[in-house]
């Protein structure tokens, strides 16, 4: 598990599921944003986007292909932020 | 070399010819300017001062510098009009001059004008929407709110010039808008609904699309370098180009001299993707347009492709050329690489280097190339322009959202 905290964890959680739009019950660590709930490459940036807003972080773009899944941004994130 | 006409229309009353240009680019003012700078591989490229670009690593853009509107704009305040529309009126006088006419000719003709655009006023929104942030709403500026609607770049042409007996649109078919445009004049002209239309397409750079472009991931850090194993994006660039249509009959009559035929178009839209290319639709457009001209693709010398310099778009599209072509297509250059992505301007401007091309007999580089991606499977024609024979060419736009337009364009043959 990333080095995330259970409140940054939950703050991550809200953004992924504002942006594609699902309820938080639907999503899981490993669920895939593409295959499993339809999101496309827009979504990722998006996401992208907003938690940098959030987390006041830059987050290569590069970064967006282990982005798949809440696991991968909590990973991606951790890493980013220096936590 | 076939006599016949290219498209096989012998009639000179439904047949469309291109007689006047108004250019303003990143490479050349005018015709002949644009002309020069397409054929010597100039680069538009250099750091934006058009807006802040304060934040961002990257910075460069293909923008006009020096841009003395009131030349052109007579009738107008010019500094009443937003720079898109400062654009699309200076091309359209410009068009009408190189044409050889006066607009008192146009005013008693019946006429279309239809100028395509992605962001139409947006550098103002731009200033209006940082006023509002500054200063609150009570602050924002009466005369930029007023000029904002995209439909002033075309109704300001018709203000301009005195035209009152004229059908004036602004389409916003984002980055194929200019094909679009062509296509809705060549339409008007052939029918017979209008005598002449001014058509082409208008866009100001602006921090809006700059930011979205560049936040996709789309924004190349210094040159655009379309086909290229290496290319990183594009340059957000800005200007306008308007063409002249009218029959060949009329052109004849008052020995005007004609760039090239428009041999007919084609225009889908598969709303499939935000912003990803669609192949197959591509390829479909493409169709259409060579159906529409009654040309073959073995007919076609050259293709001007949309050719934007990102990964998808250029893969993309020379896949879906190579579908409707073949293993063995026509080179395929693309002049965003010297103008930069010139958004609604775009296809208008390269419809203008294609006719260029046609009648100076020379082909535009593909610049900043080193080496062709191999998924890229075309001939590009890197850096240095090649001397050429060119009958009929091709000039794709590709637009978000899935909107495609493809123009088809001869050299005229009596």
């Amino acid at each position: 598990m990333a080095n995330v905290t259970a409140e940054q964890a939950a703050t991550i959680k809200e953004i992924v599921c504002e942006i594609l739009e699902l309820e938080e019950d639907e999503v899981t660590g490993e669920s895939l944003f593409r295959e499993d709930h339809g999101a496309d490459s827009l979504r990722a940036i998006e996401i992208l986007a907003s938690l940098e807003k959030e987390f006041k972080v830059t987050i290569d773009q590069a970064e967006l292909s282990r982005m798949v899944n809440l696991n991968g941004v909590y990973e991606v994130l951790a890493e980013s932020a220096g936590w | 070399m076939t006599t016949n006409p290219a498209g096989g229309v012998h009639d000179a009353a439904r047949r469309v010819v291109l007689t006047g240009f108004g250019v303003f680019s990143s490479i050349g003012v005018g015709a002949a300017e644009f002309a020069e700078g397409l054929r010597s591989g100039r680069s538009g490229a250099k750091p934006i001062t058009v807006f802040d670009t304060e934040g961002f690593e990257h910075t460069n853009g293909c923008e006009i510098r020096g841009f003395e509107p009131e030349r052109w704009i007579r009738n107008l305040d010019a500094a009443q009009l937003g720079r898109a529309s400062q654009f699309s009126v200076a091309a359209a006088r410009m068009a009408v001059q190189d044409a050889g006419l006066d607009p008192a000719d146009l005013r008693e003709q019946r006429g279309l004008i239809s100028i395509g655009t992605t962001d139409g006023e947006s550098w103002d929104l731009d200033r209006l929407v940082a006023s509002q942030l500054a200063k609150g709403s009570a602050e924002m500026d009466r005369s930029i709110a007023g000029r904002i609607r995209a439909g002033r770049l075309s109704a300001s042409i018709a203000q301009e010039l005195g035209l009152t007996d004229v059908e004036a649109v602004t389409i916003p078919t984002a980055c194929a808008a200019g094909n679009y445009a062509i296509g809705y004049g060549f339409d008007a002209v052939r029918s017979g609904e209008a005598d002449y239309a001014l058509c082409g397409g208008a866009d100001a750079m602006c921090r809006k699309t700059f930011a979205g472009f560049y936040r996709l991931g789309t924004i190349a850090p210094e040159r655009c370098q379309p086909f290229d194993i290496d290319r990183k994006g594009l340059l957000t660039g800005e200007g306008a180009g308007v063409l002249l249509l009218e029959t060949l009959e009329s052109a004849l009559a008052r020995g005007a001299r004609i760039y090239a035929e428009v041999l007919g178009y084609g225009l889908n839209c598969d709303a499939d993707h935000q912003v990803a290319p669609l192949e197959s639709s591509v390829a479909r457009c493409m169709e259409l347009a060579l159906e529409n001209a009654g040309v073959k693709p073995e007919e076609v010398d050259l293709i001007s492709a949309h050719g934007t310099g990102t990964k998808a778009n250029d893969v993309t599209e020379s896949r879906a050329i190579r579908s409707v072509y073949g293993t063995t297509p026509p080179r395929t250059v693309s002049v965003k690489s010297m103008l930069g992505h010139t958004m609604g301007a775009a296809s208008a401007l390269a419809a203008i280097a294609c006719s260029l091309a046609i009648t100076h007999g020379f082909i535009p580089p593909t610049i900043n190339h080193a080496s062709t991606d191999p998924e890229c499977e075309i001939d590009c024609v890197p850096n240095e322009a090649v001397e050429a024979d060119l009958r009929i060419v091709q000039n794709n736009g590709l637009a978000f959202g899935g909107n495609n337009a493809v123009v088809l364009l001869g050299r005229y043959e009596a």
